[in-house]
């Protein structure tokens, strides 16, 4: 997993007019390709099957992700010398199909990704916000509780939430959360600082507005470009972070299927079947991957100054 | 200053009651541990006896406290599984778990120092590409995946390496290596930004005036420097250090802490899995505190300003 800090100085410097026509592109494409990639993952797992409609025979996914076959059991993907059309990308141990494994693990990779980032800015902004507009001791007390979430490992929490509820969807939701916001409140604390001291917010307490109208009306809205920006960025953290505590067993629990347990379960098989943890590892890579390109262009579009985010 | 250290330590105190107390009710909410240890066989009276066993018939604050003058005292509880002190199994576990992670640490380090440089030093360049292609791919491949597909390739079809445990140098091989390229990345991206930083500066280009050396300037003016910004996120890199360490031991059964904390929370050892969990906080607790005070030494505006 990677560190907390999602600082992405690594791709796209800002864009210069004087960049080769060659540069132009490349730049191009390291924004249009994370796209496709994101939106096809995203219709994969909203498309998974249509049972949310009502339709439950209505699929993308060949099989049901948790359908045994034990006759097919460990089936290598089509291009083998044994393997079949029927299964494209082979079978596991208990002959479920991979294929439609990765596509529903996709369902639960984004949404606990989407669940945690609406819970996480939410509480982030929140602290945030009041920490730099309110300071002194308010500002003291919660950046401090924010510099000890940051340097404490998330996969500790979950650990010790699962050794006393069992690992659930719920568990590893609240694992994540509780110390997830943690970067939101430091980056909007640093916007918050900088706004508070503006002509606008000053005009505003001469009108009379009160403190939270202030913080409301005029810092929350101008919060929000960075705000959208780390929300991207964490996108690729945050399923890095549940694959591994899927990994681990502190995860999404089986049979349900997730990236993250489905490279656990073709751990100890890689020499005979190498597919079972090769796909959905794939599935994690390019995600996060796309994740990242997409937030870094997002962010030197929308907020140039973040890049030592 | 010794007013600063003062204040930081009694804070650093209370946080660590704070958190102290969050364990102690995490581990509680499941409700009654004592249900989880009985068997199928067990009776009303041996659930009962499990609860007096385990303190669990006294008040929460009474248990808070036994907890606290425990832990104080340095016993951290008896191992529900393996029924040993925790505090013995954590001492043998530690050693193994710091002959993986310092020369991860130290390998990855080096490689974020010069990599790091050499992407500032040349920006654009082919050099610089390499490294901005290494720290995407190492931050998008989970760690877990990469040791695995290592342990494929390197012990399983070609036979080179042992897959899995303790014992002479090519154990080490692969768990160091794909530790080592797990934590690589982000240190090599903080080097690289804050590199950028100082070659900015005005000393700098003072230094270039005077006519120094390259080689010079880089490697001593510059460095240094560039050095103190990543100070400020040691905590987050130790945080690193603890997930690499649980997640690369697990892979490959490396008798560490990390190894014995993923089997723990298997069979459902709270004392265990709370210990380490404590112990780690200390530890951040602990950074968090040298760092603040590394920092008021080196600027004394931190020392007057906040309290």
């Amino acid at each position: 997993m990677q560190e907390k800090d999602s600082d992405s100085e690594i791709t796209a410097e800002p864009v210069v007019s004087g960049l080769s026509r060659q540069a132009r592109i490349i730049k191009k494409l390291t924004f249009i390709i994370p796209v496709i990639i994101l939106s096809l993952i995203i219709l994969m797992a909203i498309f998974a099957d249509l049972a949310w409609l009502g339709l439950p025979d209505v699929r993308l996914a060949p099989y049901s992700p948790t359908k045994m076959s034990l006759p097919d059991r460990l089936m290598p993907p089509f291009w083998a010398e044994e393997g079949s059309t029927d299964h494209l990308l082979g079978t596991d141990k208990l002959g479920r199909d991979t294929l439609s494994r990765v596509i529903y693990g996709a369902r639960i990779s984004l949404s606990v990704s989407l669940l945690v980032i609406l819970i996480t800015s939410a509480i982030g902004t929140l602290l945030g916000i009041l920490a730099g507009y309110l300071g002194g001791r308010t500002e003291a007390f919660l950046m401090r509780i924010t510099d000890i979430s940051m340097a404490f490992p998330p996969i500790l929490v979950a650990m010790l939430l699962v050794v006393s509820m069992g690992p659930s969807f719920f568990t590893v939701v609240l694992a994540i959360s509780l110390l997830g916001w943690a970067p939101y409140a430091r980056l909007i604390r640093g916007e918050t600082l900088r706004l508070r001291e503006m002509d606008f917010v000053a005009q505003a307490r001469i009108i009379g507005a009160s403190p939270v109208r202030i913080m409301l009306r005029h810092i929350f809205p101008n919060v929000i470009n960075p705000l959208i920006v780390i929300m991207t960025l964490q996108i690729g953290l945050l399923i890095i972070v549940e694959a591994s505590l899927s990994f681990l067993g502190v995860g999404i629990p089986p049979p349900a299927p997730s990236w993250g347990n489905m490279v656990n379960d073709g751990r100890n098989l890689v020499d005979v079947a190498w597919w079972i943890s090769t796909f959905p590892g794939i599935a994690i890579g390019l995600v996060v991957m796309s994740g990242n390109f997409f937030g870094d262009w997002l962010r030197d579009k929308m907020d140039p100054r973040l890049r030592q985010l | 200053m010794v007013r600063f250290i003062v204040m930081r330590l009694i804070q650093t105190v209370v946080a660590l009651v704070g958190i102290a107390m969050l364990i102690f009710t995490l581990v509680r909410v499941s409700g009654d541990p004592a249900l989880m240890l009985a068997t199928a066989t067990s009776t009303e009276e041996d659930i009962q006896r499990i609860r007096v066993n385990l303190g669990l018939d006294k008040s929460l604050p009474e248990q808070f406290w036994i907890f606290v003058t425990d832990v104080v005292q340095g016993d951290l509880g008896d191992s529900l599984f393996k029924q040993k002190p925790v505090t013995g199994m954590i001492r043998d576990a530690l050693p193994n778990s710091i002959k993986l992670v310092f020369p991860s640490w130290g390998i990855a380090m080096l490689g974020a120092l010069l990599l790091g440089v050499l992407g500032a030093t040349r920006r654009d360049s082919i050099w610089d590409n390499g490294v901005k292609f290494i720290a995407v791919l190492g931050q998008a491949l989970p760690g877990f995946w990469v040791a695995i597909v290592a342990v494929y390739f390197f012990s399983v079809r070609w036979q080179l390496l042992p897959t899995s445990g303790l014992g002479g140098i090519d154990h080490y091989i692969l768990p160091v290596a794909t530790m080592a390229f797990f934590l690589l990345p982000g240190m090599m991206r903080l080097v690289r930004s804050s590199m950028l930083d100082v070659l900015d500066s005005e000393y700098i280009k003072m230094a270039r005036i005077k006519g120094l050396p390259e080689r010079i300037i880089i490697w001593k003016h510059a460095l240094r420097n560039a050095l103190i910004a990543p100070l400020t996120v040691a905590g987050m890199l130790f945080a690193g250090l603890i997930t690499g360490a649980v997640i690369i031991e697990t892979v490959f059964s490396w008798p560490g802490v990390g190894f014995i904390l993923v089997e723990g929370v298997m069979a459902r050892d709270f004392p265990l899995v709370q210990a380490i969990t404590l112990l780690v906080a200390v530890f951040v607790l602990g950074i968090n505190l040298l760092v603040d005070i590394t920092y008021a030494y080196i600027d004394p505006q931190i020392r007057y300003q906040k309290t």
